[in-house]
């Protein structure tokens, strides 16, 4: 699912100077700045040029709706968007900060992520949003029809720069995607450089992508992996590559410390704890098993709240290396990413507090 | 034994295959049924036993059937003696297991054949005569005092016909009811105590085989001129039956 | 059996005397001890010894040696899966066996009578609307036994049900089901629900627990005992329906008597493990190979065999590598080469011309 791409960075690189260019461009010659054409190129090395900057977006990655809103610190430019999407919008935070994402269109599929074209086409929009590395189905029949596309990849943290710049160039807001990246890479640095002054035993740290029908975890080159071994951790699951299904005695020959539960399904801490295989555990021992938060997106996978989740875990291993208040960062940057200032009770609601209330040092999370 | 009361058979309405077919078969006594193919002789064979029920008339068994199929496609490599063996199906409850007495009786059914020294082999290695005969023990094992036959001998050399054919008559001697279908009237000459003459749907006789089988009537029953040849040969008289392929 | 047995009689069993023997004592024998080794095998490592002392425990008062967890292990997670394992792989193996029986086709599997299909969809739709793994086995079997009752309406042909109206109305339903089983799929939630059909579709017992151990045994027991006890019977339906009518037997009853028991095992075991495919294709053959046609010998030694089968190989699915291996996968990656070489070497043994 995930897919690690090397050439990302160079890729980053040249379209942070495109966007530089489009920006300078504007200040310069603020007479043709309605006009100005837009050129980027997407991860497929496909280059797209609009006249102006994207007004009418349809996204079908179902990270991508949250991430645009997000680079354009507004829903208004979305206009039709995956349903599971819509799903992530309604129920959770992001429904209520951007309440017209509500309405937004989400007949933009047929199955999956296959798009439905004519409906995507009677939305008019001025560039479709899909994936560029699930085969050319889901492509071609959106450029066959002559609309624009850009085809992502996803996974790493490189990939999430590159959909943030690339999004930021899309609509005309290559600054503000500038912003939130500079802020992703400082809290990257930031967590490094505590991460070297760790000298306590590393905890093992376990991630279930889903937990209640079927246990599977994250093993090596998946993205949890990354932040796993970010903060300071060590992932039992690293001897499989890529995501698999594991069982209930393998759990317990990996004895991790920490146990992280996944957005993926309906699971909870209680599942694991009332297992009556795993009573011995150290996680479960040490009450240290995790629902991951889930804010204007699911906090597992990479998001454009990426950095919030690594300081989350980042506490929850090293409670005593790790000083972030993570509240507070919480309220700061929903100002930087939405414009907006969540209240006590959406926070609990971010950070899962009823599930994890009574979890080994989530009191630190827990409003005074 | 066996009694076929006027019965006809038809697959589909006024198209009659046979009608108005009577015969009552007497212990001891051996009945073959001759006629052209597709008269319904097979068809008929299957009503006495059971298989097919008439369109009309009735038919009568006194007795449990031993019924001999024209040939057997087993799909399993069953041995000889478990095939001998499945004729106990009607001495053996459905939830139970043959058990020794049934051993016995098919054992002493394989000997009576003469193939005793047959019983492991799988029965689709067997030749098409010791197929037959396999076949005939198990419908003997079965304890029936009828059997009925399709083409007992119709795809056998002349060696095997005559142990077929030997056997049934031996088994006729021995108290049991035969009715049997076949192409070669020299069997029927040899074995049949009457004969049933299929000529046309509606048209059938029954009579002593002696009476029957001659030279005219079976001529018009196949359309080939047949003619009896009776010569001496070691002070008895004997006959057989020769067709005339050639004449038109 | 007797002393009494002369040259002149016959021995019960006309096959090999050997086989009988290796069924009255080897077999059962075997699988025991697979399954105690399938205890004392897995990821997380408990030592043998204490593997047997485990399970002389839960009988015998011992005085514990090893930790709480061990035991957990042994008792609560391996015990339900290998009891699992052998029941679901006995018993699809036995299916496959009567159904090549009473269709005289060694083609013929599980799935020929759609009721895998239809069981797969009540599986899959009790996953789609989220509900419990107990709405999950009830749907499943209600389905499997819904797919039968249409092949049975589909077939019937002035009262009766010919072979080959059965075939077809089997491969009808089966295809009708699969077909609301993609539909199933295509309106499934990518993210959450869709996951979960699929990991169910292809076939696992890693979700195995004791009360799961119920809706797999109640139709494996009833059904398989049915069947063992009209083995002898399968033999003379074997013939064809027209030479076991001539020998006295009720062919469609009796057909239908096993098709209804065949069709319980295998809801029941697509209910607990999703759909596990080769089993009851490839042993039916194995043990015919090995024991030859006769039921009466065939279905006991291939409902052992099957058990075995299976636990060895979801002992090595799940210990093999971290990651579980589908079942279906390895059933096919093992069975489908041993399938083939054994064939070569018997040259189809026990089937006329297989």
């Amino acid at each position: 699912m995930f897919r690690r791409l090397p050439f990302a960075l160079t890729l980053l690189t040249l379209l942070a100077a495109c966007g530089g260019q489009s920006a300078a461009d504007e200040t310069v010659a603020p007479i043709t700045a309605q006009t100005a054409a837009i050129t980027v190129t997407d991860q497929r090395n496909t280059t797209l040029t609009l006249n102006q900057p994207a007004e009418r977006i349809v996204t079908i990655p179902i990270p991508a709706a949250a991430l645009m809103m997000a680079v354009d610190g507004s829903a208004e430019r979305l206009v039709g968007i995956h349903p599971s999407s819509a799903q992530a919008i309604e129920g959770e935070i992001l429904g209520e900060i951007f309440p017209e994402a509500r309405t937004i269109a989400r007949d933009v599929v047929s199955e999956g992520f296959a798009p439905n074209v004519e409906s995507i086409l009677a939305l008019g929009p001025d560039v479709v949003i899909q994936w560029g590395n699930r085969g050319s189905d889901l492509i071609e029949p959106l450029e066959n029809v002559g609309l624009n596309v850009v085809g992502l990849y996803y996974g790493t943290q490189e990939d999430l720069e590159t959909w943030i710049t690339l999004f930021g160039n899309l609509i005309g807001k290559p600054e503000r995607a500038a912003r939130i990246i500079d802020w992703q890479r400082n809290s990257l640095a930031e967590i490094r450089m505590q991460a070297e002054m760790i000298t306590d035993e590393r905890p093992s740290i376990l991630y279930f992508n889903r937990l209640r029908d079927e246990m599977r975890v994250a093993g090596s080159s998946t993205y949890n992996d990354f932040y796993i071994q970010l903060v300071g951790g060590v992932n039992p699951a690293a001897e499989i590559t890529d995501f698999a299904t594991v069982n209930a005695e393998q759990v317990l020959a990996w004895n991790p410390d920490i146990i992280l539960i996944g957005n993926f399904d309906d699971a909870t801490p209680d599942d694991v704890y009332q297992n009556p295989l795993w009573q011995d555990m150290r996680a479960v021992v040490n009450q240290r098993v995790y629902k991951v938060p889930l804010g204007g997106y699911r906090w597992d996978p990479p998001n454009q709240e990426s950095p919030l989740l690594w300081r989350w875990l980042a506490v929850l291993a090293f409670p005593d290396v790790y000083l972030f208040d993570l509240r507070a960062d919480i309220r700061a940057n929903y100002q930087l990413l939405y414009d907006y200032t969540p209240t006590d009770a959406q926070i609990d609601q971010i950070l899962h507090i009823d599930l994890n209330r009574e979890a080994a040092t989530y009191e630190r999370f827990i409003n005074r | 034994m066996l009694e076929l009361t006027d019965i006809g058979f038809a697959y589909s309405a006024h198209n009659w295959l046979f009608r108005h077919v009577s015969l009552c078969l007497n212990a001891s006594e051996i009945i073959a049924i001759l006629g052209p193919n597709g008269r319904g002789k097979s068809t008929l064979l299957r009503c006495a036993a059971g298989l097919l029920i008439p369109r009309e008339g009735s038919v009568r068994q006194a007795n449990s059937i031993g019924y001999v199929p024209q040939s057997n496609q087993v799909s399993f490599a069953y041995s000889a003696f478990e095939m001998v063996l499945m004729g106990r199906a009607r001495q053996i409850g459905l939830f139970a297991a043959p058990r020794q007495r049934d051993y016995d009786s098919a054992q002493q059914a394989l000997e009576r054949v003469g193939l005793a020294h047959l019983a492991e082999r799988p029965f689709f290695h067997l030749s098409g005569g010791e197929q037959q005969l396999v076949l005939i023990a198990r419908a003997l094992a079965s304890e029936s005092k009828v059997l009925i036959l399709d083409e007992p001998a119709a795809a056998l050399d002349l060696h095997n016909q005559k142990r077929v054919l030997r056997l049934l008559r031996a088994l006729a001697h021995q108290g049991l009811s035969i009715l049997l279908t076949t192409h070669h009237p020299q069997h029927a000459q040899f074995l049949a105590n009457r004969v049933l003459l299929m000529y046309g749907s509606e048209d059938c006789r029954i009579g002593l085989a002696d009476a029957l089988l001659t030279e005219a009537n079976l001529s018009a029953l196949y359309g080939v001129r047949l003619r009896i040849l009776t010569f001496e040969e070691g002070g008895t008289m004997r006959q057989t039956l020769a067709p005339m392929y050639a004449d038109d | 059996m007797s002393v009494l047995l002369t040259g002149e009689q016959r021995k019960p069993f006309s096959g090999s005397q050997t086989a009988r023997w290796l069924l009255a004592g080897g077999l059962p024998l075997m699988v025991v001890a697979v399954g105690i080794a399938a205890l004392g095998i897995g990821r997380y490592s408990v030592p043998p010894e204490q593997v047997y002392r485990i399970l002389l425990a839960t009988v015998l008062p011992i005085e514990p040696t090893w930790s709480e967890t061990d035991a957990r292990v042994v008792i609560l997670l391996r015990g339900p899966r290998v009891i699992l394992s052998m029941l679901v792989g006995g018993g699809l193996a036995l299916s496959g066996a009567v159904l090549q029986g009473v269709f005289r086709n060694p083609l013929v599997g599980p799935q020929i009578l759609g009721v895998s299909s239809g069981a797969a969809f009540g599986g899959a739709l009790a996953i789609l609307f989220g509900l419990g793994w107990v709405f999950l086995v009830g749907s499943a079997l209600a389905c499997g036994i819904l797919a039968l009752v249409i092949v049975y309406a589909m077939s019937l042909v002035d009262g009766r049900t010919p072979i080959l109206m059965l075939v077809l109305a089997g491969v009808v339903t089966s295809a009708f089901f699969t077909a609301l089983v993609s539909v199933l799929t295509y309106v499934a939630d990518p993210y959450s629900r869709l996951p979960a059909i699929v990991f169910w579709l292809m076939g696992s017992l890693a979700t195995a627990t004791y009360p799961r151990v119920v809706p797999a045994a109640l139709p494996v027991l009833i059904g398989g005992g049915l069947i063992l006890l009209l083995r002898w019977r399968l033999n003379i339906l074997s013939l064809g329906e027209e030479e076991a009518a001539a020998l006295g037997v009720r062919v469609q009853p009796l057909r239908w008597l096993l098709l209804v028991a065949v069709a319980a095992i295998v809801a029941g075991a697509v209910a607990v493990s999703g759909v596990v495919g080769w089993v009851g294709l490839v042993v039916p053959h194995l043990a015919r190979m090995w024991v030859g046609p006769d039921h009466r010998v065939l279905l006991p030694v291939t409902l052992l065999l099957g058990a075995a089968y299976l636990t060895i190989i979801d002992t090595l699915a799940r210990s093999l590598t971290p990651a579980e291996i589908p079942l279906g996968i390895l059933t096919a990656l093992v069975g489908a080469p041993v399938f083939f070489v054994l064939l070569r070497r018997t040259r189809g043994r026990g089937w006329v011309d297989a």
